[in-house]
């Protein structure tokens, strides 16, 4: 071996000892650095990236729209693309009218962002919005979907953006509790797959609970991450196992469908 | 002679930012094209293993700086299974396994057999994301592989590799500029 390449490796396992002997605090100031760094980047990639999503989606329609054409007459297709805009225009609006609702029902400080990027990450489940620290966002705060329901936690606030774990990633736990019940255990993401809906697992309940398809799981309030009574989703199915028994919950929110999210500011996480 | 790997280091410095632009093909299993470890890959072929060694520490440092994710523990008593993540640096040492694969048919690269090392990268980053899986499931305890998993992973190294002639034509470029001699036909 050459010398140089020698004492090149020899730096390479140094550096190596001193990443891996990072404390978690120290990672936690490179990786804000680094976020802080590229959050002006990260905007314009999400211009990108939505840009290039209705691209694809108005090739599709467009494809649509041609097979259409060949069946009906023009005319009848203008009024349907009117139509469909008119639908697009009124599911817009009633989502921002729900925004405004729950701003201004909930009991919440909270402060509204827009998704401005969805999957941003290969393998953990995360979104970024368009509100950081200059509003007051700060690391764990809860988010919620304007329905009420829990979206995740700030995992990341940068300057200007933020990014969101989801309650969807397998690195995500929420303390919990079962409507109508004493039953209390821990939410946590499931991993799924391309095309797979998202799915969470409720554990550590009793073996023997008595839960029923369709009741709601709350927050409960415990272990100072979220704050307690917020929808996460309702029990599709319960298996009793030889200590604990798990419920398969689908999530109170869509989150393919995730725009407006609420960031609550006064949660025990501040 | 210092002035190529400096422009290797604005190259990955510059994926590092184009990564950011770069969307999910939704269409197409989630795939993605993984700019950053292309180019620590490409450029593993045209240099040193000494240099290879420096992209891969500088490439994985960036790439988990990005990507991996440090969990707020909340209180013990309730939260009394602590989430494991992955530890910060792994990529430093995945990259300069693949890194030393790459360097494997350098020999060919420098016959001017290019084609065949961008279609190494392919196969490489489908390593590197198989092998991360494997320890991704090895630490948090729940494996699972399934027709899923092989597609996304291969449908973004196929991806992937589909940029990498482009990335080696840049690479002669900036060698060709530099007066740095990456092919035995110079």
């Amino acid at each position: 071996m050459k010398s140089l390449n020698f004492f090149a490796l020899l730096l390479f396992l140094a550096g190596l000892v001193w990443v891996f002997t990072l404390s978690e605090k120290a990672v936690r100031q490179i990786q804000k650095s680094y976020y802080s760094a590229i959050s002006p980047i990260i905007s314009q990639g999400g211009k990108t990236e939505r840009f290039t999503q209705e691209f694809l989606e108005e090739l599709e329609h467009s494809s649509d729209l041609k097979k259409k054409f060949e069946q009906t007459k023009s005319e009848r297709d203008r009024f349907k693309l009117i139509a469909s805009r008119v639908r697009d225009l009124e599911t817009e609006n009633n989502e921002l009218r729900s925004a405004l609702a729950f701003k201004k029902q909930t009991e919440f400080d909270v402060v509204p962002a827009k998704v401005i990027r969805k999957q941003p990450l290969l393998w953990g489940k995360m979104i970024e919005i368009n509100r950081g620290a200059e509003k007051g966002l700060g690391v764990s705060l809860c988010v919620l979907a304007s329905n009420g329901g829990l979206v995740g936690r700030v995992q990341l606030p940068g300057q200007e953006i933020s990014s969101v774990l989801l309650i969807t990633d397998e690195g995500s736990q929420v303390s919990a509790r079962v409507e109508g019940s004493t039953e209390v255990g821990l939410v946590v993401g499931r991993r799924t797959n391309y095309g797979e809906a998202p799915r969470l697992r409720l554990r550590y309940l009793s073996k023997n609970a008595a839960l029923q398809k369709g009741l709601t799981v709350y927050t409960d309030g415990r272990g100072k991450l979220f704050p307690a009574n917020i929808p996460i989703g309702t029990i599709e199915d319960f298996e009793s196992g030889p200590v604990y028994g798990e419920a398969e919950i689908i999530p109170a929110v869509d989150f393919t469908k995730l725009q407006t999210v609420f960031v609550i500011t006064n949660s025990p996480g501040n | 002679m210092f002035l190529y790997p400096i422009s290797l280091i604005s190259l990955l410095l510059l994926s590092c930012i184009l990564q950011q632009f770069i969307p999910v093909i939704s269409g197409w299993y989630d795939a993605r094209i993984l700019i950053l470890p292309l180019v620590v890959l490409c450029a593993s072929s045209t240099v040193s293993t000494a240099g290879m060694l420096i992209l891969a520490f500088l490439g994985g440092f960036l790439w988990d700086a990005q990507q991996i994710l440090v969990y707020v523990q909340g209180d013990s008593f309730v939260y009394h299974s602590p989430v494991d993540s992955l530890k910060f640096g792994y990529s430093i040492m995945l990259y300069a396994l693949m890194g030393f694969l790459m360097q494997g048919i350098r020999p060919l690269f420098q016959e001017g057999r290019w084609y065949l090392s961008a279609a190494f990268a392919g196969i490489a980053i489908f390593l590197y994301l198989f092998v991360e899986y494997l320890i991704r499931s090895f630490i948090t305890g729940g494996f699972s592989m399934d027709n899923g998993v092989i597609e996304q992973i291969g449908a973004t190294s196929l991806a992937t590799m589909m940029l990498a002639p482009f990335i080696f034509w840049i690479l002669f470029k900036i060698a060709d500029l530099c007066g740095h001699p990456i092919d035995y036909r110079h």
